[in-house]
């Protein structure tokens, strides 16, 4: 039997809850990627907050934090099959029990732990390439990530931005997280009209790339080393390197 | 204060502080008390330069007006360069500003030394006062310790910083002597041994009160030029460790030397940064400071230098073939940590997953192990999986194969086709220690200083 779900997070765990108390599951995807097979058999769980609740409590309780976090980081991985790999995690770690922690090249644990290493290293790339801008009564900052990460970006930057009202805008999933001085939400959001900035965000932005020019030494030049750490796919976003 | 005056400042003051290599904003986890900013214990890099080194903090001199005239340093009084400064208030906004829109992790502040070690220290205390009181800044700062400030200035910086510095530069008392003539030893130690010292007694209060005074938790770094001199990497090395041991320093950068003033002293000045021995340098950091290497056992008397062709772990293995192959799954941590294409991360990995069940050899690869390296030198289950014997000179052909043709020459047959061997120089050869450029004066290998 073949699972899917509405993309939330609890729509996953309540299918791993209906996996132990219904049919066994075959495999579990999110409904709006999944590509129909003639011989599957297919099931739409609907979303039960209270069933996901109980597998959450199991997971963080009779295994570790580190295995929800695992968990919880390859579910926002970009990968069609990413729930199928946690349905056997899930499973593998139930039988082992916390110890499941300590295999990384296992054939169940392995696909786990690299998206779970790839999410958590684009979080940290976002934690330091996301460049706001001050539109007036807001800073804003556009992103296109990879994997859907603004769940895990929100902790770092609204506790950095306390004081500040901010919106992070991943244009690519057409969602937001809005904060304001502190409190804030993941909400839809589409940006009716391109953004203007002011005079003084053009005179920042100016600054900082006479800076970024000016910090690099040219006898160590080294444009490969630099794309390394910066490829061309993110530099869309990052206004240092805006070519005007 | 938004005119194209602050441009200019910031691009002088910029390319005069480009040369200090320290950019980390690592060391220290600080929570946004209801303010701005916060620090997490990995640091965050936020962009790269054109040279491809990481750009975390905004690093900036508040002036580039020195008294001192060190024959190395951009700034130094002799030279005839545009002098500027920045007021307290102008670094608190561009700090301040760019930390807003996320592009830096804080700031970094060095100094040249205008009127006297004190009026300058005095000024940066005044800066760091405006981020952390009335901006209420809770992101990283790093700050000079300026050698021969009054130690009173030094702990009132010490209290508002992340972390502070201290740069020796060159690793041995001859060096300093020709190139720094107004720096001396004791002057530079003495802030660092103060420090130091600041440091564990606010440690040793944490274990007692709650809220115990901060006071550089982040810890102490120090800089060293690399190629300015004659000085070996062993000697580099050496008061490298003496420093990580003595002084409890989170970090000792190296930095390639590259040549901005024109001096008897110095290589000339087309001379091209050592890149690749930095680079060796610091991976010879890296096995002090994680793989628990001595620096005794990367050089020696007869090797002063660092073989530029191999990693220094690979160096050591080359040496210690005897004590290879290393079984996987009953060697203990420290052991694994020996393997070359063996990290610190890889070797967890094998203690964690060998508490389960034994290590298979199609394990190694996904555990995050450099097969291409390690195979040569591992034992997995008993079994070998090298091509072939343990052999050093075979080992290194293998490794490093150098491009096996060569122009020949119809009219030098005679030439001894060389041996082919290591010998991929990616770089123009660096000022090399025992091949003194012209001009340069006969440094001796000095004695390490501490």
């Amino acid at each position: 039997m073949i699972y899917l779900h509405d993309g939330l997070f609890d729509g996953f765990l309540t299918c791993i809850y209906q996996h132990y108390y219904g049919h066994k599951a075959t495999g579990i995807f999110e409904k709006a990627s999944y590509t129909p097979c003639l011989f599957d058999e297919v099931l739409v769980i609907e979303t039960d907050t209270e069933k996901a609740r109980k597998v959450y409590n199991s997971i963080v309780e009779k295994l570790s934090e580190e295995v929800y976090w695992s968990v919880f980081y390859t579910f926002l991985a970009n990968d069609v099959n990413k729930d199928c790999y946690l349905l056997n995690y899930i499973v593998l770690a139930f039988k082992m029990g916390p110890s499941i922690s300590l295999l990384h090249s296992h054939d169940v644990v392995y696909p786990v732990k690299r998206l779970s290493k790839k999410v958590m290293s684009e979080r940290h790339r976002f934690l330091g390439i996301l460049r706001f801008s001050d539109i007036g009564n807001c800073l804003y900052a556009e992103l296109e990530p990879e994997n859907d990460i603004l769940m895990i970006l929100s902790d770092h930057f609204v506790d950095r931005y306390m004081n500040e009202r901010f919106i992070i805008h991943d244009i690519k999933r057409e969602k937001a997280i809005i904060s304001n001085l502190g409190e804030w939400l993941i909400t839809d959001f589409k940006l009716k009209e391109k953004v203007i900035f002011g005079e003084k965000e053009l005179f920042f932005q100016g600054l900082w790339k006479r800076y970024f020019e000016s910090i690099g030494i040219e006898s160590r030049s080294n444009a490969k080393l630099q794309q390394q750490f910066v490829p061309l796919k993110y530099r869309k976003h990052v206004v240092e390197f805006h070519t005007d | 204060m938004l005119d194209t005056s602050i441009m200019e400042k910031l691009r002088v003051l910029t390319e005069s502080a480009k040369y200090d290599v320290s950019c980390a904003s690592s060391g220290t986890q600080t929570k946004n008390k209801g303010g701005l900013g916060n620090a997490t214990a990995a640091g965050i890099c936020h962009t790269w330069a054109a040279d491809g080194r990481c750009v975390s903090l905004l690093k900036t001199l508040l002036t580039n007006d020195c008294i001192f005239d060190c024959a190395y340093c951009a700034n130094r009084s002799s030279n005839d360069i545009k002098r500027v400064s920045f007021t307290a208030e102008e670094i608190a906004t561009i700090v301040v500003e760019f930390y807003r829109r996320n592009y830096i992790e804080g700031l970094f502040l060095s100094s040249a030394i205008e009127v006297n070690p004190n009026a300058t220290t005095e000024k940066i205390i005044q800066t760091l006062k405006l981020l952390r009181n009335r901006e209420r800044f809770y992101g990283y700062i790093h700050v000079k310790a300026i050698p021969g400030a009054d130690p009173e200035l030094i702990r009132q910086a010490g209290e508002l910083a992340d972390r502070m510095s201290v740069n020796i530069e060159l690793p041995t008392e001859e060096s300093l002597r020709i190139l720094a003539p107004q720096k001396n030893v004791q002057k530079l130690l003495l802030p660092m041994a103060q420090i130091k010292k600041g440091i564990d007694e606010v440690n040793e209060d944490r274990g007692k009160y709650k809220f115990a005074a901060k006071f550089v938790p982040a810890g102490q770094s120090t800089q060293m030029i690399v190629g300015a001199t004659r000085d070996s990497d062993r000697s580099i090395l050496f008061a490298a460790e003496n420093l990580y041991k003595n002084f409890s320093l989170k970090r000792v950068y190296y930095s390639a030397y590259v040549p901005v003033n024109a001096g008897a002293n110095l290589p000339a000045i087309q001379t091209a940064p050592p890149l690749l021995r930095e680079h060796r340098l610091y991976q010879a950091d890296w096995l002090l400071r994680y793989y628990k290497f001595e620096a005794k056992e990367l050089l020696t008397e007869q090797e002063m230098n660092f073989d530029l062709d191999f990693d220094p772990k690979m160096n050591w293995a080359f040496r210690n073939l005897d004590r290879f192959p290393i079984e996987i799954n009953t060697a203990d941590y420290g052991l694994l940590l020996r393997i070359p294409g063996v990290g610190v991360q890889s070797a967890r990995r094998i203690m964690h997953q060998r508490k389960i069940s034994p290590i298979k050899y199609e394990d190694l690869k996904k555990l995050g192990i450099v097969m291409k390296r390690a195979k040569y030198f591992i034992v997995c289950g008993g079994k070998f999986f090298g091509e072939r014997n343990l052999e050093v000179e075979g080992l290194k052909r293998i490794m490093n194969p150098k491009p096996m043709y060569e122009q020949l020459s119809l009219f030098n047959l005679t030439k001894e086709v060389p041996y082919p061997l290591g010998g991929r120089n990616l770089l123009p050869k660096p000022v090399e220690v025992g091949s003194p450029t012209d001009g340069q004066a006969k440094l001796g290998l000095g004695r390490v200083i501490f």
